[in-house]
């Protein structure tokens, strides 16, 4: 199948080759998908999926085109090749300058994710059973107060072939998977949730089956419960200023926000001003910005093992690397493609974060795992030390303005520190602040709970991609922080 | 892939999956056609050519359900769709919440949603109107530094049939231009951003976006700072789109089923003011996606979600799963399968805002002292039952005094219940706005709680 598919890729990029294109490179991608949700005992969704295609993106007089199709056989094949150069030229009717490309060797190779057991051999009643035990936990914690209980199952494998007109060829097979559980408890118009191990579906790692098992769901799904009922009979949280502590399944939402998406070269660059929005992290920036305190160590890693954004290859050929975005609280580096990098002829050439969601997507500058390195604490250490604050966990709500700069986020629990002790649970948490202000007023980072967060529904460009990406943080601890806002 | 192969496709999968012992079964098939130049600093940096075809299968065998999808229509692959979902269903726990799929009803066709110049449109003419947008942009005046944006153009097509005689189609073609313009004065960025949403080409007044989106941009630049508080705002039809998206959420029969929407604690309560008034019609030309069919092919029709500012059962959205969990029929609110990131529940995708008597310039001149919000942006819900959202204003803030415009102000974030929001409806425009998923009107309201500013 894959050997077929390699002469249609060849094809194409014949064909785009004979028209006159400069450069081309071509995509077959297949993806499957399984989506497995149990709610209030009832099996929601068992969904299966799979889609495969082609996509050709091409550079004709210095412009870009791209095209791409679901039907795989030589004539549409031949036929999206020279739409894509049709494309190319048509873009040329607009342009200032010629596409420019930095460097990258033409790579020969071949990438798995490293999978103990495939989660698509899994037997689906298996699975099922899993999360039915995992939601009957939940549920069973008060038939009274809790009326939604829930838990997930999301496996996600795709198959890349990749080839260009300067002689790569990539081959690569991605596979992520993950699930979760969530109870809410409603009282009177009060509605709390409560998820495990993180909000939105659960927690997502390039890795087989063996990951989800290691989320025991069924295990956390009591305490899930027991947290969102007790937020009922919680305080509000109260509206001041103060010390935060942030676990790692929000703060892994903040870095994403506030650290990935403004260090990414194309938003710096305007190109994606149209829809979610510049960068204030300007290319003058570069070098000298003080993004935080010393204490923030930032990186892009598309090779950290088990995290979502954990690739062998990007969708340029470029191969997978650690670069670092932010060195002791210094701005260092952008996330970038080899177009976005020769623009500002960075030296060490595209950072290899060029991905598509689909065949039928043009690459864009994406997220791999932007990673806040581990401090020196433990996270016992860190509420220890804190006289008076406040500890949140778990994402519910978020939001950032269109440079990056003012964000509000809500969680969906928190608790009261005092004396270095959890006091109380609270509810309606929320905080407030600017991105470098924030990250300037972080003085501690744990090590003890640092791991792999996945979001697997990042959203960017026009037409719209949702891609996959990772995040490897900690809890770590921010003074003079503006809570309590909604 | 023309209608009639999409029905086709759609009917033999449904002979196939009840020769191969399914009770009964429903498919759809689509193709969506999505070409779109897009530019940024003022020039074409992606331009795209999309061709997406998909079927959906679903099978129930007693009340046990199988779901699969695949993109391609050729037997082989329907085999095996058709053989993976039998294999789903033979396996799951039985769904006692399952009902029956829909049964099939008569509806009129609509006519007029296809425009094949518009599917078909040539790249170079996407081109040529980004071009222009760009040209136009940079004549408003010397400041403008960046325009960037989108031409769009192509169409959506599904045939969705069921075992039970459900045997229904639709099409419509798109076309929609986005513009910002980003315009400096020492230093100091104004943005602003227009756009159009239609069903043919000739319906997208390119000079027009650019302009307006221009203007709101050089009027932009050295924006003062305006302290957080609650003040009186005029919410142009963008960001009354945008913060409907999300209060519509409280419509839909999945979160009134989980309780967590604003309609379950409010049965029969007058929410909003009694000019607020908002329907859901995928029948009315005034919405972009116009459809009779929904995506399970249950025949569309206009579902009153407020009237007069009152919310009552009768509110409530459903598709077929989520009305058979209460007795109830389905109001045809399926989506559509290209609508398939926004979830597989019911949702609301042509939502219309019952327009008022005002100009846009009387709601001005009736503001005292407020803002003008043009954009919201990055919007998120904070407390479902009481539909508290954040968010922050783009793309041309203004701040209104005596009923003028008088200075552009930097971004703001609100934190605000928009039921208390729109409960403080003091007028309502009468110059409606087609937007992606609403057609909605400006809205003058008593207050909006901004809880912070952003830097720049």
């Amino acid at each position: 199948m894959l050997a077929m598919n390699e002469d249609l890729l060849k094809l194409a990029l014949q064909t785009v080759q004979k028209l006159g294109a400069s450069y081309a490179d071509v995509r077959y991608i297949q993806i499957e998908t399984e989506n497995l949700h149990v709610k209030k005992g009832v099996p929601e969704e068992i969904r299966k999926g799979v889609s495969s295609g082609i996509g050709v993106r091409a550079i004709a007089k210095g412009a870009w085109g791209f095209a791409g199709t679901t039907v795989l056989k030589r004539a549409s094949t031949i036929e999206t090749a020279k739409k894509a150069f049709k494309v190319a030229l048509a873009s040329a009717r607009a342009k200032k300058s010629d596409v420019k490309l930095s460097p990258a060797p033409p790579k020969k190779a071949k990438y798995s994710t490293p999978v103990k057991k495939d989660p698509f051999k899994i037997s689906l009643d298996k699975k099922i059973e899993a999360l039915k035990a995992a939601e009957r936990a939940a549920a069973a914690e008060s038939t009274e107060l809790i009326k939604t209980s829930s838990s997930f199952f999301r496996a996600h494998r795709e198959r890349k072939l990749f080839l260009s007109s300067e002689g790569a060829k990539t081959d690569q097979t991605i596979v992520w998977c993950g699930g979760g559980v969530s109870a809410t408890a409603i009282r009177s118009g009060d509605v709390q949730i409560r998820s495990y191990p993180a909000s939105f579906r659960g927690n997502f790692n390039t890795a087989g089956y063996e990951f989800f098992e290691s989320l025991d769901l069924a295990g956390h799904a009591i305490q899930v419960a027991k947290e969102a009922v007790q937020l009922l009979s919680a305080d509000k949280c109260p509206s001041t200023t103060t010390t935060l502590l942030i676990a790692g399944d929000q703060l892994a939402l903040q870095v994403h926000e506030s650290c990935g998406h403004p260090t990414e070269l194309d938003r710096a660059l305007g190109t994606e001003a149209d829809y979610a929005g510049t960068s204030f992290v300007t290319t003058d920036k570069l070098g000298s910005f003080r993004y935080g305190s010393p204490k923030v160590d930032i990186s892009a890693d598309a090779t950290t093992p088990g995290g979502l954004g954990t690739y062998g290859y990007d969708d340029e050929g470029v191969q997978a690397r650690n670069v670092p975005l932010i060195k002791k609280g210094l701005f260092v580096n952008y996330q970038s493609s080899r177009e976005t990098a020769a623009f500002l002829n960075l030296p060490q050439g595209s950072s290899g974060g060029m991905r598509a969601d689909s065949p039928l997507a043009m690459p864009i500058v994406r997220m791999s795992n932007i990673n806040l390195l581990p401090g020196d604490w433990k996270v016992e250490e860190l509420i220890r030390d804190t006289q008076d604050g406040i500890l949140m966990l778990t994402n519910k709500s978020w939001s950032i303005d269109d440079r990056r700069l003012n964000f509000a986020f809500g969680t969906e629990a928190a608790w009261l520190i005092k004396n270095g002790s959890t006091e109380r649970m609270i509810k309606q948490a929320t905080y407030t602040g600017i991105t470098h202000q924030f990250w300037g007023s972080c003085d501690a980072v744990s090590k003890d709970d640092w791991h792999m967060h996945g979001t697997p529904t990042c959203g960017k460009g026009v037409p719209s991609q949702v891609m996959y990406v990772g995040h490897g943080v900690s809890t770590a601890r921010f003074r003079n922080v503006r809570v309590g806002i909604a | 892939m023309s209608l009639v192969t999409l029905s086709e496709a759609a009917r033999k999968t449904i002979k196939l999956a009840i020769r191969k012992g399914a009770d009964q079964a429903q498919a759809t098939a689509f193709t969506w056609i999505e070409d779109l130049t897009r530019f940024a600093n003022s020039q074409i940096h992606q331009n795209v050519a999309t061709h997406r075809d998909g079927l959906k299968v679903r099978v129930v065998l007693r009340r046990k359900i199988g779901d699969a999808a695949i993109d391609s229509f050729d037997p082989r692959s329907i085999e095996a769709a058709v053989g993976s979902a039998i294999k789903i269903a033979r396996v799951s726990p039985p769904n006692e919440l399952f009902k029956s799929l829909p049964e099939p009803k008569k509806y009129a066709p609509l006519k007029g949603t296809f425009d094949s110049k518009t599917a078909n449109c040539n790249p170079n003419l996407r081109a040529d109107n980004a071009k222009r947008a760009i040209q136009i942009a940079h004549k408003k005046a010397t400041l403008v530094k960046a325009v960037a944006g989108s031409y769009m153009t192509g169409s959506a097509s599904f045939a969705v049939s069921n075992s039970l005689g459900v045997d229904a189609k639709a099409q419509v073609s798109l076309a929609q231009m986005a513009v910002t313009v980003i315009s400096e004065r020492q230093g100091s960025e104004g943005h602003g951003y227009y756009s159009a949403f239609a069903r043919s080409m000739k319906d997208i007044n390119v000079d027009e976006v650019a302009e307006k989106a221009a203007d709101k941009s050089v009027r932009s630049v050295q924006p003062i700072r305006l302290e957080p508080g609650e003040y009186e705002a005029l919410l142009a039809p963008d960001a009354v789109s945008l913060s409907l998206s999300y209060v519509s959420n409280g419509f839909l029969g999945s979160w009134f089923q989980d309780g967590t929407s604003f309609v379950k604690h409010n049965l029969g309560k007058q929410v909003f003011d009694e000019k607020f008034s908002l329907k859901d019609d995928a029948r009315d030309v005034a919405t972009l996606y116009v459809t009779p069919v929904d995506g399970e092919g249950v025949p569309k029709r206009a579902l009153t979600l407020v009237k007069n500012g009152f919310v009552d059962e009768s509110s409530i959205c459903y598709d077929s799963y989520t009305a058979g969990k209460e007795q109830k029929s389905s109001t045809g609110h399926a989506l559509v399968p290209f609508f398939e990131a926004f979830g597989t529940g019911p949702d609301l995708v042509n939502i219309v805002l019952e327009p008022g008597q005002a100009s846009e310039e009387e709601m001005i001149k009736e503001t005292k002292y407020g803002v003008y919000v043009s954009r919201f942006h990055y919007v998120r819900t904070v407390n479902q039952p009481r539909m508290i959202l954040t968010g922050l204003t783009r793309d041309g803030t203004f701040l209104i005094e005596n009923g003028e415009i008088t200075k552009p102000v930097r971004n703001l974030r609100f934190t605000d219940s928009f039921l208390d929001v729109y409960k403080g409806t003091q007028m309502v425009g009468k110059d409606r706005e087609r937007q992606q998923l609403a057609t909605v009107s400006p809205l003058k309201v008593a207050k909006l709680r901004f809880t912070g500013v952003s830097e720049q």
